[in-house]
This record gives C-alpha cells, sequence and structure tokens, in this order.
C-alpha cells in the first residue's frame, strides 16, 4: 500500500450518493458534488447513483487512481451502514482505509427533514463540509491484531444457548455453557409437548 | 438437554453466574461464582436418597411453585446434570442427607461458593425471558380466584412429568374442568403493563386446547383473543385443526372475571367483537396466557457485558436487519428471546446463527480491531517532568493508561478501547485519539457552524447510543429541524470541554451533549465520565446566566429516535424563543469567556493546521452560500 503523508498535497474526491430516490427525492445530490468542488482540497466531486453498488466503487476506485486522490469523502448513509464497504472499497484502490470519511446525508438528513428540503439541502452541504474538513487531518492507521482465545463461553441455558453451544462445540470450540438455575432447559424444559412437531420439549 | 452434557466439548457449569465480563473480542476475561450446592459433582450419582431423607420442603420454581420440593433437590426428575443441590436458604442442617448419603460422601457442607476466571474469545449471550405475573390485573383476580391459572401452570397442570402426572384439575376442588376459557394477551399489548406482542402466545394457546382436547375431547374450550397471529409455516394450518376440533375463538379482551363464591365457577365478561354483542360465559376453569417480560436482572446483565437495551429491556442488536445476533461489542452475540421474544424454532435459529458469527473469530488466529486508540505525546506529559498527575489514567475505565514517577503516560495499545475519556480529560493536552484527534474535530465543527452559527443546533452525539438513536429517527422518519449540526465522537467521554466552549464562541444556537444511558455504556464508565463534565458545564452555563435550555444534556440510546428527534425539536423551541436581536447579543457576551476557555484547545499539536484550513472553508462555505442565494 502507497503510503501516504500528511503533509502531501491536499487531493480529495467527495461521492455524494442519489440511494436511489432516498436521498434524491429530498435534494439535489448533483447540486451538492458542484457545491463541494469549491471547497479547499477537493479536486474531484461528483454524484452517484448507489455509492455502495458496484458501479459507485468502481468509479471511486479508478478516480482515486485517475485524479491521484489521497483522501475521500463519500456523503451517503450512516456510518453504522457501510463505514466497512467504503473502507475495503478505497483499500483496494491503494488508499488507507482510514483515509475515506463519510458524511451521513441520508438516516440523519433526508430521512429526517423530507418536510424542509431547503433545510435537508443546507444540511447535506454542510455535512459534507464537514467530513471534507474532517477528511484533511485524517492520518493513515493500520488495524491493530490481537490473538484469539479459542473457547466460548454461551450464558444462559435454555433453548437458544443449547442450541448455540453444541453448534459452536461441533465446530469443535471448546465451550463453556453457563446457567444460573441448578438445571440447564430454561423455560422449554417445563414446557409441556411444544408445537410445531408437539413433541416432548425436553 | 442432554446432548449437550454428554458432548466432550461443552462444559456445563450449573448453579453458575456471570460477575464480570472484562476484555475485548478474542480476549475477554470472564468471572464466573459457581454457587456452592454442598454436593461433590463428581461423587453424586443422582440416586436422591438425600431428598427422600429431607425433612424440609418448599415450594419448587419448575412446578411454578404448585407443588413442593425439597432442600436437597434436583428441579426435575430430567435434570441435566443430575446432581442434587442442597439449598442454602432452605436447609436447616440436620445432616439427614449426609446419613443418606452414605459411603457416597458426596455431600460436603464446608463447601464454598467458587470464584473462577476463564479466558474466552467470544461469548453468546442466551438469558433468555421472564413470565408477566397477572396478579397486577385486578380485573382478572389472579390470585384470589383458585380457579384463575397462568399458562405456566397449565403447562405443569397438563403435563405427565407434572405434580398432577397431567391430570388438569381445578386448584379449587380437585375436579375436572369441562368448561376452559383461554385469555390471551394478559400483559401483552396492554398500555397500562407492555404495549409489545409477546409473540409466541397465540400458537402456544393453539397448542394447549389442542393438546387438552385431544385428551379429553368433551372439554370445553373457549379462546379470548384479539387477534389470532400465524404468520410461520403452518401455523395458519393449525388454527385451522384447532377449529375445526371444536375450539371456540371468541374476538374480545374480557374486562373483568367473576366468581360465583359457592362453586369458585367463574364468568368471563367480554365483547364479542364478530357478533358485536357483550358475553359474560361461565367456566370451571380460567388460563391466563400470560405476555412475556424481560428477566429481573437484565439492567445487572447489560452493566456486566456493556450491552444496551432496546425499549422494554431486551438486549440491543447491531443493526435490527443486517446484524440481528451481534451485539454492538464486537465478539459478544445474541441468541434467542433476550434479544426480542422469539418462539422455538426462532430461538434455535438465533442460537444457531451465534454459534456461525462466534466461530468466524474462534476459526481465526488473529482479529482485526480498530485502531482508534489513545496516544500520549511524550513531550507534553507533565509526568515526564516530574509532576504528579494521574488524570488520565483514573478516567480510564480499563486500567490500560500505566503511570510511573517521573515518566510520561503510557498507554496499554491491548487494553485501550478508544473512549476517549483520557483525551479530554487530561489538562495538559498532552494525548491524542486516533481518528478523532482535536485538529479533526475542530475542523469539523468549523465548517459546520460556518454560516449562520446562531440558527444551528450543534449537537454532539456518542457512536454507540446517540448517533444510533440518530440513525433511528431517520430510518423511522420521525422529522426534526434540519438546523441539527452533528458530530460524532467514540464516547461522550471524548466530548472535551473545549469543544462545547468552541461550539459557543462560533455562535452556535444551542449545543447537545449527548450519549448513552449510564448502564448502556459502551465503555463501562466513560458515560459517567462525561457526564460528571456536562453537569460541570451546565453549572457554568447556568452561572455565565446562559439562556436556559441553548445547553443541553441528554442519554439517548441507539432504540430511542423518537426522543432524539423530539429533543432536537424542543431545542430548536429554545432557540425560536429568544428574539434574534437577544440571541445575538447574548452570543457575543459570553465569546470572549468562551474564548478565554477554548484558548487552551489552540495549542493542542495539529490544531494550528486545522485553523488555517478552517479559515479557508468557511471563507469558500460563505462565498457559496452567499453566490447560490442560500
Amino acid at each position: 500500500m502507497a503510503e501516504q503523508k500528511p503533509e502531501d498535497e491536499l487531493r480529495i474526491g467527495v461521492y455524494i450518493c442519489h440511494c436511489g430516490s432516498n436521498i434524491a427525492g429530498v435534494i439535489d445530490p448533483a447540486e451538492v458534488a458542484e457545491w463541494a468542488s469549491h471547497l479547499p482540497g477537493v479536486v474531484r466531486a461528483t454524484d452517484t447513483l448507489y455509492a455502495c453498488a458496484d458501479s459507485g466503487q468502481t468509479l471511486i476506485k479508478e478516480d482515486i487512481k485517475k485524479y491521484n486522490l489521497n483522501r475521500v469523502v463519500v456523503s451517503a448513509c450512516s456510518v453504522r451502514m457501510h463505514e466497512t464497504t467504503f473502507r475495503a472499497a478505497v483499500s483496494e484502490a491503494g488508499l488507507n482505509p482510514f483515509l475515506m470519511e463519510m458524511a451521513n446525508i441520508r438516516e440523519q438528513c433526508t430521512w429526517a427533514h423530507g418536510h424542509d428540503k431547503d433545510g435537508a439541502l443546507r444540511k447535506a452541504k454542510d455535512l459534507t463540509a464537514s467530513a471534507i474538513a474532517k477528511a484533511r487531518f485524517l492520518n493513515p492507521l493500520t488495524m491493530i491484531k490481537v490473538p484469539v482465545t479459542k473457547r466460548a463461553m454461551v450464558i444462559g441455558g435454555g433453548v437458544a444457548g443449547i442450541s448455540a453451544a453444541l453448534d459452536l462445540a461441533d465446530q469443535g470450540i471448546e465451550t463453556i455453557l453457563v446457567e444460573k438455575e441448578p438445571t440447564i432447559g430454561g423455560v422449554m424444559a417445563q414446557l409441556n409437548k411444544t408445537f410445531p412437531t408437539m413433541d416432548c420439549s425436553i | 438437554m442432554v446432548d449437550a452434557a454428554r458432548h466432550p466439548k461443552i462444559d456445563v457449569r450449573t448453579y453458575t453466574n456471570v460477575e464480570r465480563v472484562e476484555g475485548y473480542v478474542g480476549n475477554f476475561k470472564v468471572q464466573l461464582r459457581e454457587k456452592a450446592r454442598h454436593v461433590l459433582a463428581d461423587r453424586c450419582n443422582g440416586c436422591g436418597e438425600c431428598s427422600k431423607a429431607c425433612p424440609i420442603e418448599v415450594p419448587n420454581y419448575f412446578e411454578m411453585n404448585l407443588a413442593p420440593r425439597k432442600a436437597a433437590y434436583v428441579p426435575m426428575s430430567q435434570s441435566v446434570p443430575l446432581r442434587y443441590t442442597i439449598d442454602e436458604e432452605a436447609c436447616i442442617h440436620c445432616y439427614k442427607c449426609v446419613d443418606a448419603c452414605g459411603a457416597l460422601e458426596a455431600i460436603d457442607f464446608s463447601q464454598e461458593d467458587k470464584v473462577v476466571w476463564e479466558d474466552i474469545g467470544s461469548i453468546v449471550v442466551a438469558t433468555g425471558f421472564n413470565h408477566f405475573d397477572p396478579s397486577v390485573i385486578p380485573e382478572y383476580g389472579y390470585g384470589r380466584y383458585p380457579n384463575v391459572i397462568t399458562a405456566m401452570e397449565m403447562e405443569r397442570l397438563n403435563n405427565s412429568a407434572g405434580p398432577t402426572t397431567g391430570n388438569l384439575i381445578r386448584p379449587s376442588d380437585q375436579k375436572n374442568p369441562q368448561r376452559l376459557a383461554i385469555i390471551n394477551c394478559v400483559g401483552s399489548r396492554d398500555k397500562r403493563f407492555n404495549p409489545w406482542c409477546s409473540n409466541f402466545c397465540c400458537m402456544y394457546a393453539i397448542k394447549n386446547a389442542v393438546l387438552l382436547k385431544q385428551m379429553n375431547p368433551e372439554l370445553e374450550i373457549s379462546i379470548y383473543y384479539m387477534d389470532i397471529r400465524t404468520p410461520s409455516k403452518g401455523y395458519e394450518e393449525f388454527y385451522d385443526r384447532a377449529r375445526s376440533m371444536g375450539i371456540r375463538f371468541i374476538q374480545g379482551r374480557p374486562s373483568l372475571i367473576t366468581e360465583d363464591p359457592q362453586t369458585k365457577n367463574l364468568f368471563v365478561h367480554s365483547e364479542d367483537v364478530v357478533l358485536g354483542k357483550i358475553s359474560e360465559l361461565e367456566y370451571d376453569m380460567v388460563m391466563l396466557n400470560q405476555a412475556a417480560v424481560p428477566q429481573p436482572d437484565v439492567d445487572t446483565v447489560s452493566s456486566v457485558l456493556n450491552i444496551t437495551q432496546s425499549p422494554g429491556g431486551w438486549f440491543m442488536e447491531y443493526h435490527p436487519k443486517l446484524r440481528p445476533v451481534d451485539s454492538p461489542t464486537d465478539g459478544i452475540f445474541l441468541a434467542g428471546a433476550c434479544q426480542g421474544l422469539k418462539d422455538i424454532p426462532s430461538s434455535v435459529s438465533s442460537g444457531l446463527a451465534t454459534a456461525s458469527r462466534a466461530g468466524r473469530i474462534l476459526h481465526s488466529d488473529e482479529w482485526e480491531i480498530e485502531p482508534i486508540i489513545a496516544q500520549v505525546w511524550e513531550d507534553r506529559c507533565v509526568m515526564a517532568q516530574g509532576k504528579v498527575c494521574g488524570v488520565c489514567s483514573r478516567a480510564c475505565p480499563y486500567g490500560a493508561i500505566v503511570i510511573e514517577e517521573g515518566k510520561a503516560a503510557s498507554v496499554t495499545v491491548a487494553k485501550c478501547h478508544g473512549c476517549g475519556g483520557c483525551v479530554a480529560e487530561c489538562p495538559h493536552n498532552a494525548i491524542t485519539q486516533m481518528h478523532f484527534t482535536d485538529a479533526q474535530v475542530l475542523a469539523q465543527m468549523r465548517a459546520l457552524l460556518a454560516d449562520r452559527p446562531e440558527e444551528k443546533i450543534f449537537a454532539f452525539r456518542c457512536h454507540w447510543c446517540s448517533y444510533g438513536g440518530a440513525d433511528l429517527a431517520g430510518t423511522s422518519h420521525f422529522d426534526y429541524s434540519a438546523n441539527e449540526r452533528g458530530i460524532r465522537v467514540m464516547c461522550s467521554a471524548r466530548m472535551d470541554p473545549d469543544f462545547i466552549y468552541e461550539a459557543f464562541r462560533l455562535g452556535a444556537g444551542a449545543v447537545l451533549y449527548s450519549g448513552c444511558h449510564p448502564q448502556d455504556c459502551h465503555y463501562i464508565t466513560g458515560q459517567r465520565v462525561g457526564a460528571t463534565r456536562a453537569d460541570r458545564l451546565q453549572k457554568l452555563f447556568e452561572k455565565l446566566e446562559m439562556t436556559s435550555g441553548r445547553f443541553r444534556i441528554e442519554w439517548i440510546s441507539a432504540a430511542e429516535g423518537d426522543k432524539y428527534s423530539r429533543v432536537i425539536n424542543e431545542m430548536q423551541k429554545v432557540i425560536d424563543n429568544i428574539p434574534h436581536d437577544q440571541l445575538m447579543a447574548e452570543i457575543e457576551r459570553l465569546r470572549p469567556e468562551m474564548e478565554k476557555r477554548a484558548r487552551r484547545m489552540y495549542e493542542t499539536p495539529g490544531v494550528d493546521k486545522a485553523l488555517v484550513y478552517s479559515d479557508e472553508m468557511v471563507q469558500a462555505i460563505t462565498a457559496k452560500e452567499v453566490k447560490s442565494g442560500a
């Protein structure tokens, strides 16, 4: 992976997602992209129909090479949704995954402000500018690798816990099944015959 | 059950509580308390002689307290493991059990609780649910009328392994009932108690009715229901079968049950919605199909494992659609009803799913975690200059910061979880957090508050809870003011007072300081660090006579989208209620004080560049805003 120096000339690529009509139904992503293209450090800004789709990811990856981008900003959905997707995408194009920043203009903008399209547009611009500002100061980072203790613990010896423990153990994993009562079985053991098989619950 | 106990790779630890969980994915340390059974597991052969000899009888929870057990007991004959337990609270220490056990010498009264630590790579939480107690519903008379029983009591009375060997009798006179009413949604879908549908009760009522009808075709059974929910494979067909067997379904939630004091028969008063009539029918026995509720110790389990709860007390999954069995903590998974009510097939499915999710980790030699950890600038740490400090170490919930006299504080990488509490607490700006540096946050803030800041509600949200709450507000389309501008940090512990001063210095109309509820905090005590600081800020702003409500502290979980939306709208009202001139005057009045206080942050390494860059950014934004006429 190419080493990015923070002092290198800043070359930020900005991608404003339509998410079909989820975002584009409320604001015009092309307008946000045009607006973002004037912000300091931005060398490429465009809208894209679905940033997370193959086509969207390919666009970002190709742009990283074509425009020699060293930061990527994706204005789309929640980081809880697609941060790993876009980190992986930029990483495939040789950029450190931590040099990608997202702005959440779907869950925290268009979905919450459908009643106020002008307000949503102003907010989408601000959130994008904020992500660009953070991107300016991002540093390349490396994931920390930790060892794994190959033992599992299942807390609760009811039907769900027993199922989990059996499947873990069948995978060859040593498993501790913890139950607070003197017997495992949980509620299911107290039941008479159970639907749908109408057979004994134990 | 037996398969689990027999499996060479499964170590079953019953009568055991989980007391503490430390560490992180791949490297958890779990403290277990194995309660003293006073029986040596390797000697007890399950013969039951101790129980026969025991003179003490107490109600057996397993039989829903309908039958007694001894102080030396197994909850049921098929207990796994089949090892007896001496109930310390009930035992009178007569030692008849010791004599009865004889040469086996399996009983040991000197046994004490054993506390052990286990090294664990991944944890599955499957702590289940509890049954709603219907005695709090006065109109149904449970607890007053002997022949009104719960579904779980019915389960035991109808069970060949139960106290009556499956002979269904009325508690009042031990006669077999001829007319039985089953009432659904008792404590479920009832806003007085629990708003949720308990998921499995419809099929459960039908199952019981079919079983009872098969055993005694003469038994008349009526099921009172609000809706019958049969969404899964074979469920509707089973409902059809019940109807064809002559089981009567009456749509209506009974409003009252009364009792004939002589016969102890019961009268169920209800509307029959289909017929549009009020009915009052006589039964020999009534079964209340009670709601399922979270376990009583759900808060303790939450705080031991640092997992969030959804409304109602179910453990919160990472993502309700895409990662339904993952908890927000990497390496901890959720199986069964503790995550949300499930019937047996769904509980088994979720259990199996967790085994697959945990297996991904446990089959790997190493696992990757995000490097968003704290780092000390040794030249700025006053400890290195021989001064006494250690504030960072005290703020760390994980003991990850090592303090030695005369040396700069140092962060143990593997122990740091990246809450950022130490960074915000350090009085000398000598610590930073990777990916959430002061320079990054400051640059973001300045971009967000570049244009007309006095109109903005500036919201600091923690990643795990309040950012998730804001996501849910959007997902649920709970509209709120578009003047909100949010910043995400990992924990409220990272919300540096300097950021708040800077936000007000920049002229923000209002500032929200939000994070997890204390018991939900992803970083054990991170929220408390943040909360203490936020309270201090609140007092300062009161002293400075800032308009009440311009600074607001709220703890909002990832499940509280409605709350996030409400809080932002209320903050918008606070701004709206201040005349614009007055607001601007207040911002100007407080600006010098805020600047004085925020200035400390400008000395943080890297912030100088952020200031230069954000000036350019602000210029570009304001120029564009003017140009586009927005």
